[in-house]
């Protein structure tokens, strides 16, 4: 199977199931051609995977994740991104109002 | 009245008292729903969400194992004279559930020497409760990265290989540390102590969890850790009062010296974590209430109620310095702090044990040089052998999950199964 194939066949699956275990709706073409969007789709399945124990979904991330290095398309960001990255590093007070190091490295 | 047996032996059943029999089954049970729920919610409202039934589920098991094994060995162990090593280790007279007979027509039943106006049966389920509960602590420790095998085989080999002894050490009459005068009411060294150095090697010989220190590590859901408290809190009075193993007014005292000394951990801890963040958490109130009651264990039968606000109030700041400072220092990722809260509670209430004991109360003196004998021995005995323990289950499962599994939750990863939500 090529690696174009391969992408197709992985994102249709995930689509299923994504959409039949999450509610998700994923765009299969986009994801078969976009790497950051494919990474954005990895993490997504991922953390439903863990919050909703859909453990059958994990094998998929991983092989969506293995075939984004043969898209060979090195991540590219947009300007809201580098914004967002530069006001996340920036230091400032937790949106909460809890301490910003709560829960970090102990509970108390 | 067979008041002066040595070991386990038969008894006439008029000989037995029916209230003290009453209130230490009343007591088993409440020292039970410490654990079954207690701190199956006090632990699963503390780690991340989707570790939360793993770790309810750790203690469920554990509990059920443990329960197997004292019967089958680690009672007879803990709670019989054990000849030429009897200052180490019981005999096996009562392993293979042997001896908890109870015969009616001949009017007879067996007693343990250490409780002989009670059934032997309801001695051994109550001692139970208290190795149930010793093993579940620590399971605080290695939350959300031990694989569940590899859990299980540790929790079966530490209880009979570190818990047994050192119950055999403190409570059986011809244990060294007992015949030593070394004080122990309910189990500041033998429960605590024990199970904060355990905890203490696990963190170390697990590692720290995926992205500790780096990442917040949310709690799933504190309610369910006061929750939790609360039936600790409860269950306690068993836990202390039935371990006067009579329904007299030694048991009505250490009820109420437990109940003073939590309320006092729980001032105390607030007031440290107040000036140390100007803030006062649910969290720091539920610990400090289990500071207090972990140092007023050793205690309870011995001191009075001035003293038991002494012990509440010095255990809540130095648990609250041990579950922060303490940790900082150690750099392990004892997860839930059970060394903290529960090494340092108990040290701190052993300690004191020795040097507010009231002879008026017990006829009993206490030494604090034999208090601190005890506390290294137990310490030094629980580190070196749970290493050992962890070294050998380490050789047949390996302790550890694989990262994916650890990053997925575990859950889903070991259980398939999630809490809900």
């Amino acid at each position: 199977m090529s690696g174009s194939s391969e992408l197709f066949a992985i994102a249709a699956h995930l689509h299923v199931q994504l959409r039949r275990k999450t509610g998700r709706v994923i765009d299969t073409e986009w994801l078969a051609t976009n790497a950051e969007y494919a990474r954005a789709i990895v993490r997504f399945t991922r953390e439903r995977a863990a919050a909703e124990g859909h453990a059958d979904l994990l094998p998929w991330a991983d092989k969506l994740e293995a075939a984004i290095v043969a898209m060979g398309a090195a991540p590219r960001k947009t300007l809201l991104d580098v914004a967002a990255e530069a006001l996340r590093a920036a230091p400032g007070p937790a949106p909460s109002g809890e301490q910003p190091h709560k829960y970090v490295g102990g509970l108390r | 009245m067979p008041e002066d047996i040595s070991g386990p032996a038969l008894a006439a059943l008029d000989s037995l008292s029916g209230a003290d029999t009453a209130w230490v089954m009343v007591s088993t049970a409440l020292v039970l729903l410490m654990t079954l729920p207690g701190i199956g919610l006090f632990y699963g409202g503390m780690v991340r969400r989707f570790n939360a039934l793993n770790t309810m589920a750790s203690v469920m098991a554990i509990a059920a194992l443990v329960s197997v094994l004292w019967f089958a060995i680690a009672y007879s162990l803990a709670f019989t004279p054990g000849g030429e090593l009897g200052g180490f280790i019981g005999g096996l007279s009562r392993a293979g559930f042997a001896g908890l007979g109870y015969f009616g027509p001949d009017g007879q039943v067996a007693v343990s020497h250490l409780a002989p106006r009670l059934p032997e049966s309801v001695f051994a389920l109550f001692q139970l409760s208290f190795a149930v509960i010793t093993c579940a602590l620590v399971v605080g420790a290695l939350v959300e990265r031990m694989k569940f095998g590899a859990l299980l085989g540790f929790a079966g080999l530490w209880l009979l290989l570190v818990y047994a002894p050192i119950a055999h050490w403190v409570w059986e009459p011809g244990g060294w540390l007992a015949q030593l005068g070394a004080l122990d009411f309910a189990g500041g060294a033998v429960v605590h102590i024990n199970a904060g150095a355990a905890a203490l090697v696990c963190a170390y010989a697990l590692g720290p969890r995926q992205g500790y220190g780096r990442e917040p590590f949310l709690p799933f859901n504190l309610g369910l850790t006061m929750a939790g408290t609360g039936l600790l809190w409860v269950g306690w009075f068993g836990f202390n009062g039935g371990s006067a193993l009579a329904a007299d007014g030694r048991a009505g005292l250490a009820m109420v010296v437990t109940h003073i000394a939590a309320a006092a951990g729980a001032l105390a801890w607030m007031l440290a974590e107040y000036a140390a963040r100007r803030r006062a958490t649910l969290l720091g109130l539920c610990s400090g209430v289990v500071a207090g009651l972990v140092a007023i264990t050793p205690a309870a039968g011995f001191v009075g109620p001035r003293a038991a606000l002494l012990i509440g109030v010095a255990a809540g700041f130095a648990c609250y310095w041990g579950a922060t400072g303490l940790k900082r220092l150690l750099r392990a990722d004892d997860s839930l702090d059970v060394f903290g809260v529960h090494g340092v509670g108990g040290l701190v209430g052993a300690l004191l044990t020795g040097a507010l004991a009231d002879p008026a109360i017990s006829g009993q003196q206490g030494s604090l040089l034999t208090q601190l004998i005890a506390c290294v021995a137990v310490l030094g005995y629980s580190l070196v052998m749970t290493t050992v323990v962890l070294f050998i289950v380490s050789r047949f499962a390996g302790l550890r999950v694989g990262a994916d599994a650890e990053r997925q939750g575990l859950d889903a990863a070991l259980h398939n199964e999630r809490l809900g939500g």
